[in-house]
């Protein structure tokens, strides 16, 4: 089935962009069929019905009722592996 | 030279797609990746065309019949920041402020200045945009070079200062967070916290925002936004209730239509976004280093959320009594809390001392923001993002102290109100600074 992946970060321009396109990268190694959707961190309200998990890039600690994994790692390049598990995990 | 003045005259939207295909084949990212981020970076910046341009055909007459009737003088709409980084970036300073920012850095570690190693591409977007101003206000290049350098060199340092904030407050350890709105506005912040800590009674207030954001989330939701002052703003143009309702829609609109198409340009500079990063990584990792990263990492932390949430209807309130104000707030309303994100953890979270502060820095914000109009416009229409007749402004980066005074300072445009800025900006810098050398930026012992 396909999953439904969101992408936060402050103005859904910057750093959502760059981690949507490793987690894209990502997908596409694992054969992974989803769908990304990139927001702003205040529409993640709205947007989160039917998600599998959302990548934020700040820390949030808010609960959604879906996975949050915390997408530093895609903008500043350490522990990248460790986040790819993480998501990889909640994905499979 | 005349291919190239050729192509500089065919616009941004030619021009950033040949540099940046150019760009990716000496970075050797192939030719078609390479196509593929030129023309993204050209679409992005097609598409901000068309989204000014629906913000400024509508809401602009908008607000310029609200402003006659009212005798208000919000006639001149904020583009907010994805309005402005693709002015910046189309601008003659645009693509050179990259490998300037960075030359910058490495000299700045290499000479042991900073520990903040920017990887962080997309936000020197802010440094190209004081070049491109200063660029405008002097027409002297060099000047405009000047800029970026400046503006580069405080920012690595506020890097620096904020890292005791950004290590405990938020908790992004051998993170720090030079850039942007946050950063720079965060120093006034620190010589006001003391201030109410002095003052009796005062400094006993504690609001915590929790609840507010549980309650209110709804209104601070980007669509909201847009749609309540499209309407408001339609009401008050006295346009006709299905008019305003337009209006409303429309706006709603350009709130979410932005990020979707700037982020296109982020798109296209990711192979040298990408290569900057791993060249920067081989050179400078390890512990005595700091990543320096966007300011989107802030707004995640719940009572920033909140301050976001009463600071959009508060900072259009600011803007109608900041005297001789024409700059109506929009476009950097769904993103307001990167002018306030340092300041929420400088108060520890403390949301009534965010208020305080906050308001301030909206306040001279603004202020600056209208003395701005005709340089940004300027800017804006060289680039050919505004048509003539039309004018614009933006809080981020148009309102930035550090833009507004090397601007103001190379053109020698120093009246009354520019003194005063530099006066204020001078002082809370250099308090935050020797905060920053006392290691007390961020202590706990007077902690409420």
């Amino acid at each position: 089935m396909k999953k439904k992946i969101i992408v936060a970060c402050g103005g859904a321009v910057a750093t959502s962009t760059v981690a949507a396109e490793k987690i894209r990268e990502l997908l596409k190694k694992e054969n992974i069929d989803a769908e990304i959707i990139q927001c702003r961190m205040n529409e993640l309200e709205s947007k989160k019905d039917g998600a599998d998990l959302i990548v934020t890039t700040a820390r949030v600690t808010k609960d959604f009722g879906v996975p949050v994994v915390h997408g530093v790692a895609f903008i500043s390049g350490v522990n990248v592996q460790k986040t790819e598990q993480q998501i990889l995990d909640i994905l499979k | 030279m005349a291919v190239i003045q050729y192509i500089v005259d065919l616009g941004a939207s030619v021009m950033l797609p040949i540099i940046i295909f150019i760009i990716g084949l000496l970075l050797k990212q192939g030719v078609g990746k390479s196509l593929r981020s030129g023309l993204t970076i050209g679409i992005g910046f097609v598409g901000i065309g068309l989204v000014v341009d629906l913000l400024n055909k509508n809401l602009g007459p908008a607000a310029q019949a609200m402003a006659d009737n009212f005798n208000l003088g919000l006639s001149v709409v904020d583009l907010g920041w994805p309005g402005t980084s693709p002015m910046a970036w189309a601008s003659a300073m645009g693509l050179i402020a990259i490998p300037i920012a960075i030359a910058v850095n490495i000299v700045m570690l290499l000479l042991r200045m900073t520990k903040v190693v920017n990887v962080d591409i997309w936000n020197i977007w802010h440094m190209a945009f004081t070049g491109a101003i200063v660029y405008v206000a002097t027409d002297n290049f060099t000047f405009g070079i000047i800029g970026i350098i400046v503006h580069a060199i405080i920012a690595y340092k506020l890097g620096d200062m904020f890292g005791q904030v950004t290590d405990n407050y938020f908790g992004l350890e051998g993170i720090a967070i030079p850039h942007g709105t946050s950063a720079y506005m965060g120093v006034i912040a620190s010589p006001i916290d003391d201030l109410i800590e002095k003052i009796p009674g005062i400094n006993k207030i504690k609001i915590d925002g929790e609840k507010i954001e549980q309650k209110l989330g709804v209104f601070g939701e980007p669509t909201i936004i847009g749609a309540i002052l499209g309407f408001v703003i339609g009401l008050l143009a006295k346009y006709p209730v299905g008019q305003a309702l337009q209006l409303a829609v429309q706006m709603a609109s350009v709130m979410v239509l932005m990020p979707m198409v700037v982020k296109l340009i982020m798109q296209g500079l990711l192979p040298i976004s990408d290569a900057a990063k791993q060249m920067l990584d081989k050179k400078f990792s390890g512990g005595n280093y700091k990543i320096g990263l966007d300011p989107a990492l802030l707004l995640g932390d719940s009572q920033v959320i909140s301050a976001s949430l009463l600071f959009v209807p508060l900072t259009v309130l600011i803007a109608a009594i900041v005297p001789g104000n024409q700059v109506l707030p929009f476009g950097d309303l769904a993103t307001i809390g990167f002018f306030v994100a340092m300041a929420v953890a400088i108060h520890k979270g403390n949301l009534f001392r965010t208020l305080i502060s906050g308001s301030i820095i909206m306040f001279i914000t603004i202020w600056i923001a209208n003395q701005m109009i005709s340089l940004q416009t300027a800017l804006g229409q060289s680039v050919n993002l505004v048509d003539v007749g039309e004018r614009v402004s933006s809080l981020d980066q148009s309102g930035s102290p550090i833009t507004y005074l090397l601007a103001k300072g190379f053109s020698l445009e120093m009246g009354i109100g520019f003194f005063i800025i530099f006066l204020i900006y001078a002082f809370c810098f250099g308090y935050t600074f020797m905060k920053y050398k006392k290691k007390t930026i961020y202590s706990d012992e007077n902690n409420n």
